[in-house]
């Protein structure tokens, strides 16, 4: 137990990482998934493709080969290259990766809102903006809780990922413990840390499927 | 005055023909129901008046406002975006399937739209609600949301949002084919009233008997074609057509 105690310290530091890039990520990619999505159901047929392509690369490559792309690759690419930092490069490989699975999630949920919805709302003179901040996006908010709470619990989880940047994330942290102490709890208090923050998580987001399910 | 005036409207899907060239005229305070077969293109042609539907061409004028016009190429050309948006406010649509905004409580419904696009006064479009509500007899579900209504209270729910708009012409597009037959008649009868109170409308429906008693003339089209045309009477005992004789042998009977 006091060992426990003793390393917990180090651990709530690891934590702090690993929220710091999920908040960042969930505040970031969200907005960017609805432009995203928005552009995606568009009459643009040229955005369209552009952003289909995008997402099918974001979606179909492994988070992880990004992740390393961002922060190695990038340097060496031709004219852009830029070396960005562990946790702006993190951030900027979480981001684009979590967009477009934002994207999806926003676009199937655009598009299960009734064709008569949009047309009730021409009817009452409302322009594109005025249906869509209105009438749509608050219908799809409801629809898409359930997706969107999946993807936030793994993000949570995601964020581990970093520790390949040599970032002090909680997964490092704990690692670099039981090498230390030759120890194996540090996993079991990652674990505990892990299931808070995701039970938090779950518990806010059935509190706003409550909320939003007083129309039902 | 005419409220609607409408000439040769064209409209294809692809490359079925639709409307073939239809005319329709209202005056102020007529109403008129547009009969006919499935698949005839009367609930397209009420939509074309609203510009859910962009005609191929023809002209569109809407209490003297001009919303489409076809120029000398043969192209529609509509009014420009907001000139088009007031002039297809004037017009209330009252839809087959009811499209009320499931978010909002039967109240937020009917001033959704008089707030955020008139930019009208919140209270006194409230008070106009509430007496909206007591019109179609609702008064008691003003704060609920549509989900909990039969299908005949969302349908007059339907009707006095697209009322709070204070139109001057009301479009109703088939108001009771998707009501259980016991459910209808406080539709109609709320349509009833509205026709009694002089509104101008045009009702695309398959009640013949509410076409027979409240229309003031009847339209029968069939193959996107006005087949036959005239005041209710004449039109239901003495049909010419012989598409209008035998529609009416099926559903009269």
């Amino acid at each position: 137990m006091d060992y426990i105690i003793s390393i917990i310290p180090q651990m709530l530091l690891g934590t702090v990482d690993t929220l710091r890039l999920f908040f960042v990520t969930i505040v970031l990619s969200i907005p960017l998934g609805v432009v995203l999505a928005l552009g995606r159901v568009s009459s643009f047929k040229t955005l369209r493709t552009c952003i289909s392509g995008y997402v099918c690369l974001l979606r179909g490559t492994p988070l992880m080969l990004q992740l390393l792309f961002v922060y190695y690759g990038l340097p060496f690419i031709p004219v852009i290259g830029i070396r960005l930092d562990d946790f702006p490069a993190a951030i900027f490989a979480f981001v684009l990766n979590y967009a477009a699975y934002f994207c999806e999630i926003f676009r199937a949920g655009i598009q299960s809102i009734p064709k008569g919805q949009y047309e009730a709302a021409q009817t009452l003179g409302m322009n594109y903006v005025q249906t869509m901040r209105r009438i749509v996006l608050p219908q799809v908010l409801k629809v898409i809780l359930p997706p969107v709470s999946n993807e936030t619990i793994t993000l949570v989880k995601d964020t581990s990922l970093i520790y390949v940047l040599a970032m002090n994330d909680l997964l490092r942290t704990t690692r670099n413990l039981v090498q230390r102490d030759f120890n194996i709890m540090p996993f079991v208090v990652a674990g505990v840390f892990y299931l808070i923050m995701t039970m938090v998580l779950t518990y806010m987001f059935d509190k706003l499927e409550k909320k939003f399910s007083v129309y039902d | 005055m005419k409220k609607i005036d409408a000439r040769n409207i064209i409209k294809n899907f692809g490359n079925l023909e639709v409307l073939k060239g239809i005319d329709l005229e209202v005056n102020e305070g007529e109403v008129v129901a547009v009969i006919g077969p499935s698949g005839s293109g009367k609930s397209t042609l009420l939509r074309c008046l609203n510009k859910l539907e962009i005609i191929n061409q023809g002209t569109i004028i809407i209490d003297g406002e001009t919303l489409v016009d076809t120029d000398a190429k043969g192209e529609p050309k509509y009014a420009s975006g907001e000139a088009a948006t007031k002039i297809i406010c004037k017009m209330g649509m009252v839809f087959q399937q009811f499209n009320l905004f499931p978010h909002m409580t039967v109240l937020e419904n009917l001033i959704e739209a008089p707030v955020n696009v008139q930019k009208r006064d919140v209270a006194e479009v409230t008070k106009e609600a509430e007496i909206l509500l007591e019109k179609v007899g609702l008064s008691d579900k003003r704060d609920v949301y549509p989900r909990k209504l039969s299908g005949g209270q969302q349908q007059r729910v339907a009707i006095a949002r697209a009322l709070a708009m204070k139109p001057d012409i009301m479009l109703f597009d088939e108001p009771t084919s998707s009501l259980d037959p016991e459910l209808t008649g406080e539709v109609l009868k709320t349509m009833r009233n509205l026709a009694e109170d002089r509104m101008t409308m045009v009702v695309v429906t398959h009640e013949m008997g509410f076409a027979r008693e409240v229309a003031t003339k009847v339209m029968f089209m069939a193959d996107g074609i006005v087949q036959e045309q005239g005041c209710p009477e004449e039109l239901f005992t003495n049909p010419k057509n012989e598409r209008l004789q035998a529609f009416l042998q099926k559903v009269l009977h």
